[in-house]
């Protein structure tokens, strides 16, 4: 059986094996992570179906946990993007009817959202008390909503298949909560990389949904706050010039 | 003691420690006094003014925000104004009394305050909220903001230490050392009430607490200047406001709409004041500078307007006290339009006054609901200063005024209360809407005595009596009140039989005209009254003779009322009510056109003496029974020869319908000395005089007590009111057409012993009636009466036992069947009756409140004749 490997980090290691993506965490990988991803894969696959690729197994193999899941076999929305750019509005827009799809739902033994990003903030190390106060407080007065956010839905986690089915990946940010904090989320991700496809995916949730953008916007410090978290050297001075905000007195 | 204050709170253990010990504290201070609370607040406030300077310093070095100097007037104005406003206002205690009402108000603390403390304004925000709370005998226990922790905690060490110094409890005054947001939450959570000065997210969090929180949010306030206003005026108001403290007060103006006539003007007079106008370019670069993803970038706030300059990438001159927009969208996507913290205005120009307002209104609702808003204009417009507060929803309207002084108050109009502290009310999703003080600090206790209300007691202005004294008495009419035009009201058989002559004779010798009415129907209906008004109002009379019994005194009644005011409302005027002084219906003034005399000429109804008329409607058969002492004859006269030919039934009848008034009068909830004599007598008249005026109809004597002992008990109904009797009474007569009289016969001698239980399921409510003692009172009543017993059940019994001898004398039979009513026909209509009993004015007064189910029993025994039994003894 050929493997082949799709990505690598320090943590884990990807490989497809035909039809299905054999995910190798490194030996000294928590075990209630391991289990905690499957276990959302697993809630997520029945609320949302097809949408899903499915959990199939998890093993202990030679000390390593192997999750097994479905592959789905297609291109992802960013290649698609990079290569026809004429119709990224086109492909954001399906990514936008996909995510209103998810936050349709609910399912409740997710984290809370407001819950996650406290944590998130509280875990901050290199801000200031008086940033972190500002920003707890931001984040205190944030409706506190049930809906299901995945989390980290960008266009590299969508997959169209040749059938012309959709399918979304990588659901371990996945949480309950305000679907303007999760929009929020991927307006900063796709801001980072080309702010103006950022503004179009916002104003057409904003148009779509009745939303004020106020709304969204009022987010973006504490999701940037979480975003930090990942301590990536690239963003790291963007994000932090979010941060800088004075809730109104 | 000394060690443990000195021990940081920085940590959630530390924290509920130090919640633990002001507590205690807390618990002494409440039992200071007045004396020793206002010691107490002098010396802080004292304390607090004298250390304005430091603090001031302190606040800009820590915070990199504001101007000294202007922090210097809030320290002094937190110290000052806020003393001088309460100094003598008293907070400990019963802090007002009225005697004669029996009312007390006593104020308490509230126990401990939690106060959040902002970055803008740290130290005299801290000031304030000590000062509050100390006058008000409260503990409170400050959360600092991170970036402002050692001027407020400074702040509230110095009133603390001035406080204990003039005998104040040890850590009254309290801090969190190391604060985060945790803490504070912890600190909501555990407190009694919040005193929460912040954003959204602070006020949010205060009121998600689960505590009473007075909690006060943003301002986005918006500046008109009229083409009226006083221009220099109005632009230097603006740059104090917008300049003090580096534009960092929440009431501060954010945007200025000009009209266009003045816009030139206003513009040269701000650059003149030093004003600089942002070129295209500038703007954009200072758009992109004041927001970050349409959140205020906290880099500008109190910043003055040349280093926000040069955050931007643009140079103004050092000395620039504003910076301003010229912008044209009051939408959220336009970063001029939002809240600014600093010296950037926006301006606006509006073709007209109208569009000024709507600009103001769209930016109060981004981000300033409930704060404030400001106008400028000549105070001759005030036709526009009631349009701009009708449409803005903010707490705080300024006229004139630069808003950042103007909205903490006491500075630019004295009534406003001074306070750093300024609620934005439903509108700003807080609880006050007020300029927070110490009246939110406190717990008001209303002690309240028990009081009788004021009873009274009206009768006719002129009562006339005596056998023969008609045409005397009706001699004032000319004499006395020189009457021209009189209207009779009287029934067909009093006109026909001759009985209206000597009126007629008498009108006629004093020279007035007169015009009779005739035709009063039993139970008189409206279409009958409006007959007689119509005749009136050819006719213009300036007095009115009613004349007959409670019918022909009833429907004059009504004419005369629909005759002054032919708007009445019968349907609201006979509302139910339960204090006849509170109705909601007030009745029209009578007696503008016509003078009232009545005349009876049965000796029952006792109509003469009371304010009361029943009229049925007969397109919908609903009588209305209409109360109100307008409705009192303004004369009766009681003269027996208008009552010598009464047939007996009639005698009958009305000779016990006026025996049931005493007697419900006697034992009504309002039953006063006045009634009470007037009642018992009418008793002993009755029972004396009527089976002899029964018995021998020209017995004169017997004509005469009866006439006066009906008048006597209409006097007393007419002010202590009747009761449930009457209520059954009425329904019986509408349902099934029995004689009022005899209804009333059938069913008093159940009433009293309903009323007489010693323990009902319910009794009234009216302040003199104290407890059930109905019994007591129908007992002295009968011993007036001369009935003996050995105690007041037996001589109730006996009571009633010569009431029942009273009836039989004059041939009341002793059951509802008796009279021919149909068991079905009566089973049929029982619950219906039974409600509208219920619902009957009369039985307001009793006192017995009865159940329905009660008032159907009564019914039922009263049909079948058996014996009275208690329902609630079953």
């Amino acid at each position: 059986m050929s493997k082949e490997l799709l990505s690598e980090n320090t943590s884990r290691r990807i490989y497809r094996e035909e039809d299905r993506i054999l995910k190798v965490f490194s030996g000294d990988f928590p075990k209630e992570e391991v289990f905690h991803e499957a276990f959302i894969n697993a809630r997520i696959e029945a609320v949302l179906g097809e949408m899903v690729p499915k959990v199939l197994s998890l093993n202990l193999r030679d000390g390593s946990w192997t999750l097994e899941k479905e592959y789905a076999k297609g291109r992802t929305l960013q290649e698609l993007m990079e290569e026809e750019p004429s119709r990224k509005q086109e492909y954001l827009e399906k990514m936008l009817e996909l995510q209103l799809q998810i936050q349709s739902h609910q399912v409740p033994v997710l984290e809370q959202l407001k819950d996650k990003m406290q944590r998130q903030i509280n875990e901050l190390g290199d801000i200031d008390d008086g940033t972190r106060y500002e920003l707890l407080t931001r984040l205190a007065g944030m409706p506190r909503h049930e809906k299901l956010c995945h989390g980290d839905l960008r266009p590299s986690n969508i997959i169209l298949d040749e059938a012309g089915a959709y399918h979304v990946i990588d659901w371990v940010h996945a949480t309950k909560g305000n679907a303007s904090a999760d929009i929020a989320r991927t307006y900063l991700i796709l801001a980072l990389d080309d702010k103006s496809m950022a503004e179009y995916y916002l104003e057409l949730f904003c148009k779509q949904t009745g939303t004020k953008p106020s709304y969204v916007q009022d987010w973006l410090p504490v999701v940037a706050a979480a975003q930090l978290t990942k301590k990536r050297p690239e963003e790291m001075e963007e994000l932090r010039s979010w941060l800088q905000i004075c809730d109104h007195m | 003691m000394a060690a443990e204050t000195a021990r940081p709170v920085d940590s959630m253990e530390a924290l509920s420690e130090k919640i633990a010990r002001m507590r205690k504290a807390q618990a002494r201070f409440a039992l200071y006094s007045q004396e020793q609370v206002d010691r107490i607040f002098r010396a802080a406030a004292l304390a607090a003014n004298e250390a304005r300077i430091p603090l001031a310093k302190m606040a800009v070095r820590e915070t990199g925000m504001g101007v000294v100097e202007d922090k210097v007037i809030k320290n002094n104005y937190a110290a000052e104004y806020i003393y001088h406003q309460y100094k003598d206002e008293k907070t400990c205690g019963v802090i007002q009394e009225d005697r004669a009402f029996g009312y007390k108000v006593v104020a308490e603390p509230l126990g401990l305050i939690a106060a959040v403390i902002p970055t803008t304004n740290p130290t005299s925000t801290a000031i304030f909220k000590a000062l509050i709370a100390l006058k008000t005998r409260n503990a409170i226990l400050i959360s600092p903001h991170p970036r402002a922790k050692e001027c407020t905690i400074e702040a509230a060490r110095i009133v603390l230490e001035a406080a204990v110094k003039a005998g104040a409890p040890e850590e009254i005054i309290g801090w969190i050392d190391s604060p985060t947001l945790e803490m504070t939450n912890e600190l909501m959570r555990e407190s009694d009430c919040i005193l929460a000065t912040g954003g959204p997210g602070m006020v949010h969090a205060a009121y998600s607490s689960g505590k009473p929180a007075l909690g006060v949010g943003a301002g986005n306030t918006p500046a008109i200047i009229d083409d009226t206003a006083d221009i220099r005026m109005a632009v230097s108001s603006i740059i104090h406001s917008k300049t003090f403290d580096n534009g960092m007060i929440c009431a501060s103006e954010q945007s200025v709409t000009v009209l266009d006539p003045v816009y030139q003007a206003v513009r040269d007079e701000f650059e003149k004041r030093g004003c600089y106008f942002l070129k295209e370019d500038e703007m954009d670069k200072l758009r992109k500078t004041m927001m970050i993803n349409g959140s205020l970038n906290a880099k500008i706030v109190g910043q003055p307007a040349s280093a926000i300059a040069e955050l931007a990438g643009f140079q103004v001159p050092k000395a620039t006290r504003v910076l301003i927009g010229e912008v044209s969208s009051v939408e959220p996507s336009e970063a001029f339009a939002h809240e600014k913290l600093s010296p950037v205005l926006a301006m606006y120009r509006a073709e007209n006054f109208d569009e000024a307002i709507a600009k103001a209104e769209r930016l109060v609702a981004d981000g300033g609901y409930g704060h404030t808003a400001s106008l400028y204009v000549d105070l001759k417009e005030q036709e526009k200063l009631a349009r701009f507060s009708e449409a803005m929803k903010t707490c705080r309207i300024l006229i004139n005024t630069p808003s950042s002084q103007g909205g903490i108050g006491d500075l630019y109009n004295f009534r406003l209360t001074p306070s750093l502290t300024l609620g934005c009310g439903s509108w700003g999703g807080n609880s006050v809407s007020d300029n927070v003080g110490i009246r939110n600090l406190l717990n008001y206790k209303k002690v309240a005595e028990r009081r009788e209300n004021m009873l009274w007691f009206r009768t006719p202005g002129k009562i006339y009596f005596k056998q023969g004294c008609m045409p005397v008495a009706l001699e004032e009419l000319r004499s006395y009140y020189n009457k021209k035009r009189c209207f009779v009201v009287t029934d067909s058989f009093l006109f026909e039989n001759g009985f209206t002559r000597p009126i007629e004779e008498k009108l006629s010798e004093m020279g007035i005209q007169y015009t009779l009415f005739s035709d009063v129907q039993p139970d008189p209906t409206l279409a009958n009254a409006r007959a007689g008004v119509k005749v009136m109002e050819s006719f213009k009379p300036d007095s009115i003779i009613a004349f007959g019994g409670g019918s022909a005194m009833d429907a004059a009644k009504i004419m005369w009322l629909l005759y002054e005011h032919p708007e009445a409302e019968f349907s609201e005027m006979s509302l139910r009510y339960i204090d006849i002084r509170k109705k909601i219906y007030t009745f029209p003034k009578m007696g503008e056109k016509c003078y009232f005399i009545a005349i009876p000429t049965s000796s029952g109804t006792g109509s003469e003496m009371t304010p009361f008329a029943v009229i049925t409607d007969e397109s919908t058969g609903v009588k209305y029974p209409i109360t109100d002492y307008e409705l009192m004859p303004d004369m009766a006269i009681v003269d027996t020869d208008n009552m010598m030919t009464q047939p007996r039934g009639l005698t009958a009848a009305s000779g016990i319908d006026a025996m049931t008034h005493a007697l419900e009068a006697y034992a009504s909830m309002m039953a006063s000395d006045y009634t009470d004599a007037l009642a018992i007598k009418a008793m002993q008249e009755i029972f004396r005089y009527l089976p002899r005026a029964y018995e021998d109809g020209s017995d004169r004597e017997a004509r005469d007590h009866m006439a006066n002992a009906s008048a006597l008990a209409g006097m007393a109904f007419a002010n202590a009111f009747l009761g449930v009797c009457h209520s059954m009474a009425h329904k019986l007569g509408a349902y099934h057409h029995i004689p009022h009289g005899v209804a009333n016969a059938l069913l008093i001698n159940y009433v009293l012993q309903f009323n007489a239980n010693e323990k009902p399921p319910k009794m009234g409510t009216f302040p003199q009636y104290e407890y059930p003692h109905t019994l007591e009172r129908y007992a002295e009543a009968a011993r007036a009466c001369g009935v003996k017993g050995e105690d007041d059940r037996k001589v109730l019994e006996a009571f009633l036992e010569k009431l029942t001898e009273l009836k039989h004398a004059v041939g009341i039979k002793d059951s509802i069947r008796d009279y021919g009513i149909r068991e079905e026909d009566f089973l049929a209509t029982l619950d219906e009756m039974t409600e509208h009993a219920f619902d009957d004015q009369c039985t307001g007064a009793n006192p017995r409140y009865p159940l329905m189910q009660e008032i159907r029993e009564m019914y039922l025994m009263a049909y079948y004749g058996k014996p009275y039994h208690e329902m609630s003894e079953e």
